[in-house]
């Protein structure tokens, strides 16, 4: 016990470095609205990013598009108001990320689906090989005299397999 | 030199050529002769690989303008430096680097088993000469870096075209990791061939054992440690050079690296139950076959244009190849796999929900599971564009949700796993080994709560590093302590000892401390926050406990372009000077691109990354773009952990020298006994 305190000491003053780090207020995220609404749709440059994080040198989508968004939060659109705005300029593909309904459903419930069938699959497999498991034999009295010398090299063999490395 | 390179590719396919029909002949009639004919064909074809490679090298060192490859990627002002990164800049050059890279791998494969495993190796020289001869036929008549500018002329002849001066190198990657990403990355993607062709050799040849399994360990770690590099490499790339403050934006070509990297992970890990308890073979013989298949895809997603990216090469109908080459694949290897798949039958038995191999599982799954999210994701918006005729986005915002969960649940895992014992773990292991570790976690988010933090996943992410670090230092502590008993020396000396007498699992240790690394520099970006502002002379930008003072801006001719940076001091804590940053953007004549160099003052605390913005469309004022990114310096240090780790699991134990040494002095042993044992083996809970 008195020995692990020394580590346990060294890791607490870890906590306490990153929790400081993570936790100061200033690092609070500081968006307008327009920022956060611009989170949610992509440059239309072609790049693949998000309109509020496209900073390629030169580009003019992207500058003329957060105008745009920006010209819109002035005047106090709703953030829907905003999105059909969008969609209606450059399509569906204006999202940063797939809407909640529709077709776009797919794509948030599949990452779920998986791993909730993936877990069932994996947790049925399990069962099923655990069923194999036969527990050994408990020696009678005596037994160690009946061991023989293939069974033990066998027992050595699985033994150093089994701890190696 | 054009001609020359062009005839050794055009020699190099014939010669890969008869290494897959020699080799083919000579598995059905095992003549030593043939056996060895096709071996040297293999050989041969590397050789003539390497001889076009070093063509091309030198068709770009001596600035030959007459060839279209040299004049697209490279001009007289190019740096040396960047005239061997202009090798790999486009579609035919990287094409021929990647032929260039599998050469390197097969020839090191053919060399060091020349006279070793003489049942699998034809089997395995078939496989490899067959994915050589599909990227020597790129190289040869889809994508030739060789073709010369010219137009045909009266008489049958070609008249050749000699420019001045090339178009240069795309700017993005004039940076000297440039030069060092892309053969990381394409070494992995090529290293994945090897467990490749061992696997379907194997299979094919029905080989006895789990023998492939260890010729390929090697191999496989290799190939994840350079894809492990690579993309770390490209993310680093991405944060200093593009410019808009992120290391990882889920582009469709940065996912295309992840892919294999989630499987070949999940097959180094899931091998471990072939090797112990032989185990999950069609599983894993599966996983490094779809390992090889996404490497391809991801090829074929850079490069046909199916998704975009900016970071993908020009569209071209050369994706077409790859799907060819794809279905061909996947047909040879359900083929094989369907015919011999009573060779992978393996008596799966597990003896507790509670061990080792429910870990592997359950490690496996969330790998998967996160690959083919990743895969869905990137292809979500084909499909989309396919069923409804519009296209829809899936960009950053979906994979962080989507991912950022997955990756957690993975990273408890590996808090997890290593310490549960093989067959069956107890509920005293249980408590021995989590116990401390799982209180001081809770213990440090309560902390961390109470302290402010109140992001949900970065906290949970924080507690969980805690966790796995705990775990992982407990356990060097203990083994540690053991050997310090007996031997008397320091902690760390006992540490380090500890390691080198079972270099894979402590090797395995440092890999997974690296990995906490790297979550921990994750978890910072919810934190990230970032300021622009049009800078008169003399003004300043404040951003957290930084102020940004505008000193003046310059602009400077340098050999290849033109340089405009700003000099901005940079004062901390109110008026203290800190230090100088020079934010650049770079102009480019040749090629008229421009380009950023983003200044970053790094520490372990958080990065000042400073961006030279433009100039303002309304005033001509310069504009910067500050950002202030928390933890980011955690994620390359983890990284390099990463590979120490990796080079560690590559080294021999020192075990077995002691047991030579060990053995003479054996205690005096009952018969039945008498055999030798293998030293200091101890049955205890919870080891690999």
């Amino acid at each position: 016990m008195t020995k692990r305190r020394p580590i346990g000491a060294i890791l607490l003053c870890i906590v306490g470095v990153m929790s400081t780090l993570l936790g100061t207020p200033g690092y609070a995220q500081q968006t307008d609205r327009a920022r956060q609404i611009g989170g949610k749709f992509m440059c239309m440059c072609g790049c693949n990013q998000v309109l509020t994080q496209c900073n390629h040198v030169g580009c003019t989508t992207s500058s003329s598009m957060l105008k745009e968004l920006d010209q819109y939060v002035a005047r106090g659109d709703s953030e829907t108001t905003i999105t059909q705005a969008f969609v209606q300029e450059f399509g569906t593909k204006v999202y940063a990320e797939p809407p909640k309904s529709g077709l776009s459903l797919v794509a948030w419930t599949l990452p779920s689906l998986y791993l909730f069938v993936g877990t069932i699959v994996v947790i049925l497999v399990i069962w099923r090989w655990r069923a194999r498991f036969t527990a050994p034999l408990t020696p009678a009295a005596g037994m160690p005299a009946g061991i023989s010398e293939d069974d033990l090299q066998r027992a050595r063999r699985q033994v150093a397999q089994e701890t190696e490395d | 030199m054009d001609v020359f390179g062009s005839f050794a590719l055009l020699l190099a396919l014939v010669c890969a050529v008869y290494a897959l029909v020699g080799g083919i002949a000579a598995i059905r009639t095992r003549h030593p002769l043939l056996v060895k004919s096709a071996r040297q064909a293999g050989l041969a074809t590397c050789g003539l690989i390497f001889l076009a490679t070093a063509s091309l090298v030198y068709l770009f060192f001596s600035d030959s303008f007459w060839v279209a490859y040299v004049v697209a990627h490279s001009n007289r002002d190019l740096s040396t430096f960047y005239k061997i990164a202009a090798l790999w800049s486009g579609q035919e050059g990287s094409l021929l680097f990647w032929s260039f890279l599998l050469a390197v791998y097969v020839f090191s494969v053919l060399l060091a088993y020349r006279n070793k495993n003489g049942e699998l190796m034809p089997y395995v020289g078939v496989v490899l000469a067959g994915v050589q001869i599909f990227f020597l036929t790129l190289n040869n008549f889809v994508a030739s870096p060789f073709k010369v500018l010219g137009a045909p002329a009266a008489g049958g002849a070609f008249d050749v075209f000699t420019r001045a001066d090339g178009n240069g190198l795309n700017p993005l990657l004039q940076y000297p990791e440039m030069v060092i990403h892309p053969p990381n990355l394409y070494s992995g993607y090529t290293g994945f061939t090897i467990p490749f062709a061992f696997a379907l050799a194997a299979l094919l040849a029905r080989y006895p054992g789990e023998k492939w399994i260890h010729l390929t360990r090697k191999w496989t770690m290799i190939a994840w440690c350079f894809q492990t590099v690579g993309i770390l490499l490209g993310a680093h790339w991405a944060y200093a050079v593009l410019g808009w403050g992120g290391y990882w934006g889920w582009d469709p070509v940065e996912n295309a690296s992840l892919l294999p990297w989630l499987t070949g992970t999940a097959f180094l890990h899931s091998v471990m139950m072939q090797e112990k308890r032989g185990m999950m073979k069609v599983w894993n013989v599966w996983l490094v076959f779809s390992t090889f298949m996404l490497c391809i895809l991801g090829t074929l997603l850079t490069r046909s244009g199916v998704v975009s990216s900016v970071h993908a090469f020009a569209q071209s109908s050369i994706g077409n190849w790859f799907v060819g080459f794809l279905a061909v694949v996947l047909l040879v290897c359900l083929a094989a796999y369907v015919k011999n798949r009573d060779y992978l039958k393996s008596e799966n038995q597990l003896d507790s929900m509670v061990s080792r191999e429910s870990s592997f599982l359950f490690n496996n799954l969330i790998l998967l599971v996160s690959c083919i999210a990743v895969l869905s994701g990137t292809l979500f918006p084909v499909f989309s564009e396919w069923l409804s005729g519009s296209r829809i986005s899936v960009g950053a915002p979906f994979f962080n949700k989507v991912n950022i969960p997955i990756g957690l649940l993975l990273l408890f895992l590996t808090g997890v796993g290593p310490l549960l014992a093989w067959r069956k773990t107890s509920t005293d292991s249980l408590k021995r080994n989590f116990g401390w570790p799982l209180m001081f976690a809770l213990a440090a988010g309560l902390v961390a709560f109470a302290a402010g933090l109140r992001e949900f996943y970065s906290l949970v992410c924080l507690m969980l590093c805690l966790f796995v670090a705990a775990t992982i230092s407990m356990e060097f502590f203990r083994g540690a302590k053991v050997i310090r008993a007996r031997s008397g020396t320091s902690l760390l000396a006992s540490a380090v000892e500890l390691t080198t007498r079972n270099t894979r699992r402590y090797g395995g240790y440092i890999v997974h401390m690296g990995m906490v690394l790297i979550f921990v520099g994750l978890a910072g970006a919810a934190f990230n926050r970032d300021a622009q502002k049009e800078m008169q002379l003399g003004s300043t930008l404040k951003i957290g406990p930084y102020t940004l003072l505008l000193q003046s801006v310059d602009s400077k001719p340098e050999k290849n372009y033109t340089s405009e940076r700003m000099v901005v001091e940079v004062m901390r804590g109110g008026n203290k000077p800190l230090m100088m940053l020079y934010p650049e953007r770079r102009f480019f004549q040749t090629n008229e691109q421009s380009g950023t160099m983003v200044a970053i003052y790094s520490t372990l605390r958080e990065d000042l990354y400073v961006v030279y913005a433009g100039q303002s469309p309304d005033n001509q004022l310069p504009v910067i773009h500050a950002y202030l990114n928390p933890l980011v310096k955690w994620i390359w240090l983890g990284g390099v952990v990463v590979v120490l780790g990796t080079i560690v699991t590559l080294l021999p134990n020192r075990r077995a020298v002691l047991a030579l040494s060990a053995a003479p002095k054996a205690a005096p042993v009952p018969a039945a006994l008498a055999q030798p044992l293998t030293p200091s083996v101890t049955l205890r809970e919870g080891h690999d």
